[in-house]
């Protein structure tokens, strides 16, 4: 595949993937659900999952994840997310890491057993570790600094909150295994390019147009 | 992968760890609605008596700078202070973070110079650490 084609693919999910935590988790948030459970396994896990199957590539998922991270941290109304741009930096980089060990043909996966599986064991893989990195992280670069006895007593909420993102994995990895079908070089560049813009274009649109109310402004 | 045999085993302990966990932390859960602030029990309440409230923002709230130095804690520039919410989360916070910070009436705390990670909702505890 062309690598142009790639790294427009990491742009148009990445920017999907920012969206989403940009505009779609604070409304989670607002409604008081587990916005960080459902948004690791419904986009996270989804659209990585999803990358590797339309692209079959490895090294998406990290770009993915430092576009929407970028568009997290820089959100330019949006005040200071900067435990939420970690955690989605990390995620990427923690997918890479589960599933540079998952051949990229996915033939070994084709009982349903397995696809739940490994639904589970990363989308609660890339949740924990996540948000351990995030809590180690995030006092490190503010002002407060890091605790090691805060991190141990957390522990337990993060392992408790990270079921339900296992539970998404697992539902979601069947369904996303129907894509790998999906061959993403066969659509033609002329559609290909601008549909893939106009999309990402209009994510960052609404993130920035959408800050100033989502800031209170 | 290679031990793709092990996954369906990892998946099922992963699941295990989950429930295991959610079952400890709600065993756990403190119900209490006073905030326990240097071993000592308070009612929201009795902050307003207390202290003057102020506004960060949106936020409006009680200053903990100004509740630690009403409790009488000795040389308050020289502690960390750890905050707890009932769910067993927690964050160290120094003098200065403090000084910043306040409590709302919601038990909730807002630091405008911290992360959103330092909002801890129903506090239960504020241990003023060594």
């Amino acid at each position: 595949m062309e690598k142009k084609k790639l790294i427009v693919g990491i742009l148009v999910f990445g920017s999907l993937w920012g969206f989403a935590e940009c505009v779609i988790g604070p409304l989670l948030r607002n409604a008081n659900l587990p916005a960080g459970a459902i948004m690791t396994g419904v986009f996270a896990f989804g659209l990585m999952a999803a990358s590797r199957m339309f692209y079959k590539v490895r090294g998406m998922a990290l770009g993915m994840g430092l576009v929407a991270g970028a568009m997290r941290l820089f959100n330019p109304f949006g005040g200071c997310q900067l435990c939420s741009g970690i955690a989605i930096m990390a995620e990427g980089l923690l997918f890479e890491l589960i599933w540079s060990r998952v051949p990229m043909a996915l033939d070994e996966f084709s009982s349903l057993t397995n696809k739940i599986s490994l639904g589970i064991v990363t989308s609660y893989g890339i949740y924990v570790l996540g948000y351990v990195i995030t809590q180690v992280l995030t006092p490190m670069v503010s002002a407060a600094g890091f605790y090691f006895g805060n991190l141990v007593g957390i522990l337990p909420q993060i392992l408790a909150s990270g079921l339900l993102a296992a539970v998404i994995g697992g539902v979601m990895a069947p369904v996303l295994f129907f894509l790998r079908d999906v061959d993403i070089s066969r659509i033609r560049n002329q559609v290909y390019y601008p549909v893939a813009f106009g999309i990402s274009a209009f994510c960052w649109y609404v993130v920035v147009s959408n800050s100033p109310w989502m800031a209170g402004i | 992968m290679r031990n793709i045999r092990a996954l369906p085993i990892l998946a099922i302990i992963v699941l295990m760890v989950g429930v295991g966990s959610s079952i400890y932390v709600n065993s756990q859960k403190n119900s209490s609605t006073s905030i326990t602030i240097n071993n000592e029990e308070y009612c929201v309440s009795q902050f307003s008596e207390m202290v003057e409230e102020k506004s960060i923002e949106a936020d409006a709230g009680f200053p903990l700078d100004q509740l630690i130095n009403k409790i009488g804690v000795a040389s308050p520039e020289t502690h960390e202070y750890t905050i707890i919410g009932s769910d067993g989360y927690q964050k160290t916070v120094t003098w200065e973070n403090m000084q910043a910070g306040i409590i709302t009436k919601g038990r909730e705390s807002v630091f405008p110079d911290l992360p959103k990670a330092y909002r801890i909702k129903e506090i239960v505890e504020i241990k003023v650490e060594e």
